[in-house]
This record gives structure tokens, sequence and C-alpha cells, in this order.
């Protein structure tokens, strides 16, 4: 079986088109970004207490939400967490109060509120501030260093102007993947930022099948222009990027829907970065080299091509 | 060709049953029932059976990740001599900041100040002083994973991770551990024992009178700059207080409005306290208070937050002998339904040191009030039993208190000199808090306060919730690919099945071999490699059927495909591997077990895809001649 005999798509010629789509999809996710106010951040990065609990039954989310109103305990929140029947509940650090405190008070407020409601704690995180912090500063660093490597790779094995194709399209899919997990109310953890990580390395993988198949085109096709390179060099690896895209998508898939509520978040991120990955090393990567090499004419002409 | 076909094949075998004999005791681990499991831990066999098995996070198996900071100021504050206003100023100005000893020498070059002011000798100088302090910080830090790591070990947890991180932060790891408030109690106290005589009540009454003179003047609004002396015999007050009905108020109605909503330490405004009606307009202090038995200072749980922050004021604090502090019950006491907490006055200097203590254990009490109850025992070291016991044959008849990190546990009358350096410790409520404190007083105080920065706990239910959907999905998943790689490239497909069994079982393999911890994001890279390994062989599959096409015989077909194939594998693994570097430096805990799991995945699938497979499709092409190929 295949999926395509001798596939021949003009990928270039719709370029454009796909900078449209590229483009509104960013917009969105900005707009979404700032419509939501910024990221979820989740307790990693801004520190306090979750507590999470496992009722004896379901509850509802309303009366439990009644019940930590009444009692004095300053921003809760509270969310759906795996089965039905959990439930975690964010607070916010107080002064001279310990963590640990808070969520004895809060598991008090429950039972004194909804005494029939039988409950046990199964897992409970608290972040103070400054370590908050340095989570955040450690999330950064991470992603900018691991772009920094890809760059100086790529640029030493490749081009340097395939680097910057590929990191650009990195933060397309980073960006993209990050609106629509925004919009949908997931919440930024140390866990989500490693599935970021992943699809960078992901999309990358894909980029540079592609680009390693220009490479060598580079070398055969010596009378074709870039244009055309690129494009068979897109069409022949086609089958080989749908194939391995669907084997990945499945297992993300899979792990979304069976692998339980603590790596909720991260398969989903995962699952979008898959598609957004591989749309971007059809539709961005590739292209945007021959964007920069027909805006620069000869003088920009790839040292692959010039070498022989 | 043949020699190198036979090395390879012995490779992979020999390799295929390494990893069977590594991943061995896992497997007889998990089909183990808990009898069985009972019983392999009598006969002792099975600590090395759980080495040898791949180790789970704590994410997975249930247990405690607390951070620790050591407090630096605290401990700097500890060494220094000759402290003063400008002092305590300096030190809660660098309190909280990122390096202590840098913003420290900042803070008195801005004061001009030399740093031997406080520590060291007159001579040294500033740069002598830090590296002195630096060095002690080192050395504190030494002795507090060492005195953890005892606390732990008495507290009997298996496999518990102690690791220092950066210059103040311990990291403890206590997998199976889910009583969270015991287990911090035990590692978190300074257990730090000292033995104060406690002052004469007619001294603690005349200094309650003083400071209630002060807050009634407060109320007026008055300055409290020149306290005229007691112009009322409060004690009368004091007295009163039996026949006074109590009130409600508001923490307001004490401090008024702007107090309360300006110092967050006070307790909220709308909270209430209960005061002796009769006694709150001309004594407010001692309307806060209760006494017991005529001797000691009780005072209801409602109002500790407010006579706290009064006794904290630094107007107040002038009231307060010199030489003495005020400081809380380490336990709440009942009486007729109500809760009250007990209120010394002590001596500032302790007369004995907790580190003295040489040995201390837990007996039942036998004496008229601590009969049935938990005693600690303690003994004492040489020079500790002579300090003890001038200390008691000085002192008969007066009350030395026992105080631990700052609370009295009790406070008991000394009935006679003791010389043998042998007494006990009662007033303590359970028997698990007088096991605790018998530990933190064998293994010896912390050298400084730590404090938890961060902590997560898993419970046990959980983390079999997050085994078991982790391992359905990686189960679904590997069938799901595995039939679908069969049915694109049929007999290569099943070829391409056996390196990706392959791959899991050498990752596998090596986990436990090395003991890497598997987490639940490591479930998740190991489910992400099932779909991720199957891309070398894609890679070269697609490339051997471009050459299939272009009618090269199915020999040259594979050579051409593994060879050109190999650069493309070899570029695009090594930056998916350098982002799961990236992510094991930055990341902690179940980080990392994802970026492990991921790593390894990566450098086996290679192995797998470019020689596994290559080694099958020799052996079927080396025979007979083959035209055609099932891909």
């Amino acid at each position: 079986m295949q999926f395509f005999q001798t596939p021949n798509i003009d990928f270039i010629k719709r370029r454009k088109t796909a900078y449209f789509i590229s483009l509104s999809f960013l917009v969105f996710g900005i707009v979404s970004l700032a419509v939501k106010g910024g990221l979820n951040l989740g307790i990693d990065f801004r520190g306090g207490t979750s507590i999470v609990l496992e009722f004896h039954e379901e509850i509802p989310i309303g009366d439990l939400r009644n019940v930590l109103s009444q009692a004095d305990l300053g921003n809760v929140e509270i969310k759906k967490f795996g089965h039905k029947n959990e439930v975690l509940i964010y607070v916010q650090q107080k002064e001279g109060v310990s963590a640990q405190d808070m969520a004895v008070l809060v598991e008090q407020a429950i039972s004194r509120g909804m005494p029939e409601a039988g409950h046990s704690r199964i897992q409970f995180d608290t972040v103070g501030p400054k370590v908050g912090k340095e989570l955040r500063v450690a999330a950064v660093l991470a992603i900018l260093f691991s772009l920094l490597l890809i760059l100086i790779y790529i640029g030493w094995r490749f081009e340097l102007i395939f680097a910057v194709g590929a990191i650009i399209a990195l933060f397309h899919d980073v960006l993209i993947t990050l609106g629509i997990f925004n919009m949908l109310g997931f919440e930024l953890s140390l866990k989500e930022i490693a599935a970021f990580l992943t699809i960078v390395g992901y999309s990358l993988n894909d980029t540079i099948v592609v680009y390693d198949r220009i490479r060598e085109n580079l070398k055969v096709m010596r009378s074709e222009n870039l244009g055309t390179i690129i494009n068979t060099s897109i069409n022949q690896t086609l089958s080989r990027t749908i194939m391995t895209s669907l084997t990945t998508f499945i297992v993300i898939l899979v792990l979304f829907i069976l692998g339980g509520a603590v790596i909720r978040g991260f398969s989903f991120a995962m699952l979008i970065g898959v598609i957004v990955g591989t749309y971007s090393s059809i539709f961005v990567a590739s292209p945007l080299v021959l964007e920069w090499q027909s805006r620069h004419g000869d003088k920009g002409k790839l040292r692959m091509m010039k070498r022989k | 060709m043949k020699g190198k076909m036979l090395f390879k094949t012995i490779l992979v075998l020999f390799l295929l049953a390494w990893a069977l004999f590594a991943l061995w005791p896992t497997y007889k681990l998990q089909t183990l029932s808990v009898e069985q499991r009972n019983a392999l831990d009598l006969k002792g066999e099975l600590m090395p059976l759980l080495e040898k098995g791949i180790r789970l996070g704590l994410d997975l198996q249930g247990g405690m990740y607390l951070t620790y900071e050591i407090d630096l100021p605290e401990l700097y504050s500890q060494l220094a001599e000759n402290k003063d206003p400008v002092f305590e100023e300096i030190m809660n100005e660098v309190r909280g900041k990122e390096d202590v000893l840098a913003s420290m020498s900042e803070a008195f070059k801005k004061r001009e100040l030399f740093m031997h002011r406080y520590w060291g000798d007159i001579r040294d100088s500033d740069e002598k002083v830090l590296s002195y302090l630096s060095k002690q910080a080192e050395d504190a830090m030494d002795r507090a994973m060492q005195k953890l790591r005892n606390r732990i070990d008495q507290f009997g947890v298996a496999e518990p991770n102690i690791q220092k991180v950066g210059s103040r932060r311990i990291l403890i790891q206590l997998p199976g551990v889910t009583d969270q408030e015991r287990a911090k109690a035990l590692i978190g106290k300074t257990a730090l024992l000292e033995l104060c005589l406690v002052k004469d009540s007619k001294v603690l009454i005349e200094t309650i009178e003083k400071i209630d003179q002060a807050v009634a003047k407060q109320r007026q609004g008055q300055s409290i700059e020149n306290l005229e002396p007691v112009p009322r015999d409060s004690s009368e007050a004091i007295a009163e207080q039996k026949e006074s009905k109590d009130k409600e108020i508001l923490v307001s109605d004490l401090f008024g409005e702007e107090t309360v909503t300006t110092d967050s330490t006070a307790a909220e405004s709308d909270s209430t306290l209960v005061v002796a009606e009769d006694l709150f307009e001309e004594n407010p202090f001692i309307a806060l208070l209760r006494n017991m038995q005529g001797r000691d200072i009780i005072v209801p749980v409602e109002n500790i937050k407010a006579v706290k922050h009064i006794l904290s004021q630094k107007e107040i604090k002038k009231y307060i002998p010199s030489d003495a502090v005020f400081r809380w019950g380490s336990e709440d006491l009942e009486y007729e339904n109500k809760f009250y907490r007990e209120l010394y006055l002590i001596k500032e200097d302790p007369a004995l040191l907790g580190k003295h203590i040489t040995d201390a254990r837990v007996t039942i009490g036998s004496g008229v009030r601590s009969q049935g109850m938990p005693v600690v025992n303690f003994t004492l070291d040489g020079r500790g039993r002579r300090i003890f016991s001038q200390v008691t044959g000085a002192n008969l008849d007066k009350r030395l208190a026992i105080v631990l990190d700052s609370m009295v546990v009790s406070a008991p009358v000394i009935q006679s000199k003791i010389p043998d350096g042998r007494s006990e410790i009662t007033g303590i409520p359970t028997m698990d808090e007088a096991k605790m404190i018998a530990i933190v007083l064998r293994v010896g105080a912390l050298p400084a306060p730590l404090t938890v920065i961060e902590e997560r706990t898993v419970g046990p239910s959980l983390g079999k919730d997050s085994i078991q959907s982790g391992s359905i999905a990686f189960i679904v998943g590997l069938g799901l690919v595995i039939l679908f790689m069969m049915f694109y490239y049929k007999l290569s497909g099943v070829v391409a099945n056996v390196a990706l069994l392959m791959n899991i079982v050498l990752l596998l393999a090596i986990l436990a071999q090395f003991g890497f911890t598997l987490t639940l994001p490591g479930i998740a890279g190991i489910v992400l490699t099932v779909g991720m390994a199957v891309d070398a062989n894609v890679l070269v599959f697609e490339r051997i059927r471009e050459e299939l096409k272009t009618g090269k015989t199915v020999r040259a077909s594979i050579d051409l495909g593994y060879g050109r194939a190999f650069r493309t594998i070899l570029d695009a693994n090594l930056t998916t591997l350098m982002t799961a570097f990236v992510l094991y430096y930055f990341g902690s805990g179940p980080i990392r077990g994802f970026a492990v799991t991921l790593a390894i995945g990566i450098v086996v699938s290679m192995f797998t895809a470019l020689v596994v497979t290559r080694m099958i499709f020799d052996a079927a092409t080396s025979r007979k001649v083959m035209t055609k190929l099932s891909i």
C-alpha cells in the first residue's frame, strides 16, 4: 500500500496561500493570548498550593465553589481533574499560613460545608514564589538554549539560511500550538514546557528530512531552479512525512485519550504540535529558503549551488 | 561480508540476552502477589530485587518531594556577637535576597561599617569575615544534610534520596511517604532544645501590667514614650478576671481600623477576640489573657494573634525585662470546651543547650502529672551534667522551661538537685510526637532553620492510576503502530516491527540497568518513542521503494536505501537528541524522566533501524537472489 504513487503537488505555487493560513493562525493565537490576559500559568510558574481531592462520589463543582468561597481562603480556583470524582483546588499562598495549613483549612471547610461527601487527598503541590520565578527562568532558558543549539547545528550541517528557515518554522509551530493550547484553557506547567520542546524536536526532524533531500537534489538537478528543486524534494519526502506523522499522531492521540489527567495538557500540546509541525516543514521552512534566495538574486545564491 | 554478518548477529543476540537479563527483576516484581512480596521481604530478598528493577519516580509510586532552603540570615545572626538595632536592620534587609553574603557586604559598605563589628576579630578585613561566613554556611549545609539523613533513616523510609542543590538548598525525596505532617515535622524541626529558667511570677505580672497600660494609652491615641508608673493596682484586674464575663469583640475594636488594614501581621479585621467584658476598656491587654491556677498565664486561641502582634511592637518591647522573652506553649490546652495557649516569660539566656544530650528515649510516665503519658528521658554528657547539676542545685523550687524550637514543651518545678545528668520531658500529648522529639534530640539540632520552598506529594492511588493509564496507552499505541506498519509495508513492516519491539526491550533494559527513574512523562516518552522509532525505518523503506521504482534490483535497492537514508536519519535524530539533552539539563524530576526515555529511545531506534533490520534483510537476500520485495 502507498499513499502517493508519485506525488507531484505544486507546494511552491501555493506557498502564498500557506503563508496566509499561517499568519491568520498566528494572529489568532496572539489575539487569543491577549484576550485571555496572557498565558494560563500553572502552579510551577506562579507559585501557590494545589490540592487534588478524591471524593467518594461525584459532587457538583458549583456547590464546592460555594462552600469554599464562604471559608476565608482568598482566591480559590476549582477544576475537574481526571476522573469525575477528582477535583483540583488551587489556593494562593497567604502570609503567615503555611501551605500545609492552607490545605488543611481547605479540607476542613469542605468537611464542614459538605459533611456527607467524604474525600481524601491524592496530590499536594506547593511552590514558593521564589521557586516559581526560578522555574520560569529555567523554562525560558531551556527554550532559548535549544533554539541556539539548533541554529548552530543546522547552520553547520546545511547553511545559515536553512537554519533561519527552520527557526522561523519552529517559532511558528510553538506560537500556534501555544495559542490553541491557551485558548482551550490548558495550564502551562513544567510538563507542558517539555511537550513544547518535544514539538520543537519533532518539527525539526521533519524539516531536516526535507532539507536533506534539497541538499541532495541540489547536486543532482543542477539545471533546475531552486523552486523546482524544493518542490521536488518536498514531494519525494511526502510519503515519509505523512507516514511518520501518522504513527506519531496515533500514539499521541492514544496517550491523550488513555494517558490520564496528569499528562492531558502535555499530550494535547503534542497532538497540536505534530499537526502544525508537519504542516510547517512542508509549507513554511523550505519555501522560506526560496523566498530569501529569490529576494537576494545571485548574491544570495546558496553556497551549495555555487560550489559545483 | 560473512564475518561482518556473523559479528552483527552475535552482537544483536548478545544485546537481547543482556536486555532480558536486566529486565528479569522488573518482570518478577510486576508479577508478584502481595503475599509473595511480603514473604520475600521477610527473607530480605525484596530489597535487592527492587534495586535491580526499574526505579519508579515519585509521581508513579506515590511519595513526597521536598525542597528546603537553609535560613542563612538566621545562621549568620546566630554566629554574630554584639548584635544591635543596626544589625537587625541589616539582617532584615538581606532576608530573602538571592545572594545573602553579597547583599550583606553591600549593606555594610553602604553604612560604612566594618563586618568585624559583629563577626570574627577586630583586625579581620571584610573579605576575611565574608570567607569565614561562607565557610560556616557550607559547613552548616553539610551538617544539616547529615542530620537530615540520620533523622530520615530513623524515621524508617526505604530508599530516601537526599541531595544538595546549589549552595543553600536540600532536595529530599521520600518514596512511599504520604503522611506529610509527620514527615515534615520530623525533617523540618530545627530541634533546638533549650532549658531556660522561668521568670518569677512577680516579674511576669509587673511586665504584663506595664504592657497593659501602654496598650491602653495607645488605644486612646496617647504617646507612650513616657509611661507613668502603674496608676492602679492591676494585679486586682488580673484577679477580677475570674468573675468577669467574656464577650466577643472585633480585632478592629482593639487596634483601630487603620492598624488592622495596614498591618498584615494582625489578624483579619473581621475575626473576633474573646475579652473579659469588665476589663476591656481600662485594661485592654489583660482582658485578652486568662490565668490558670493562679500561676500560668493562658491565652484563648482566638486572641493569640492579637497578643503576638502587641508583643512584637517596638514600643511594647521596651517594657519586657531585657534579660527575658515571652514564649508560647507548644500545645493547645482544653478547658471547659475552650482552647488556650500558655504564655511564659523566661530568661533569654538558656541555662543548658540540647547539644549536651547524648541519648533520648521514649517511656510511659509514672509521675503524678505524667501518669500514663509519653515521656522523653534524656541523658546529658559530662559538661552538660555539671551545668545541669549546678543549675538545678541553685534554683530549687523555681521552674525550668523546656523550650524546643522556641516553644515551651513543659515547665516543671525543680524539686531537687539533679547530679546524674538524667531528666525527662513531660507534657507531650501523643506517642508519635514523643518519638519524634526523641529522634530529633538524639540526632541533634539543625545548624540553622530550614524552610520548605517547594513540596509535592502524590498519593499512592494516583500513582497507581498513572501507571495503569500509562501502560494501557503504551500497549494500545504500540498495537496500533504495529498493525499500521504491517498494513503499509507488508513483510518489511513486520521486519520494522521486530526492530520496534527490540527497541522497547532495549530501552526498558537500559532504564533498569543504569538505574534511571521512570516517571509518568517518562512513560509518555516511551509511547512517543514507539511513534517516532519507526521513523528511521520509514525513511529507509521509502528510499528503497524509490530505488525499486527506478528499476534497480532488490539487493541494490536495499543497499542504496540504507546508504542514502543514513545521513538523513543521523541529522534528523541528532536534533531531537539535542532537545532531549537541554530538557535533561534544565528540567527536574519528572521532566528528566521524559528526557531520559526520549534520548535513549532515539539512540536505540537508530541502532535497531540501521543494524537490526538491515541484518534481517541481508540474511534474507544472501541465500538466494530476490526478485521481489514485500514492501
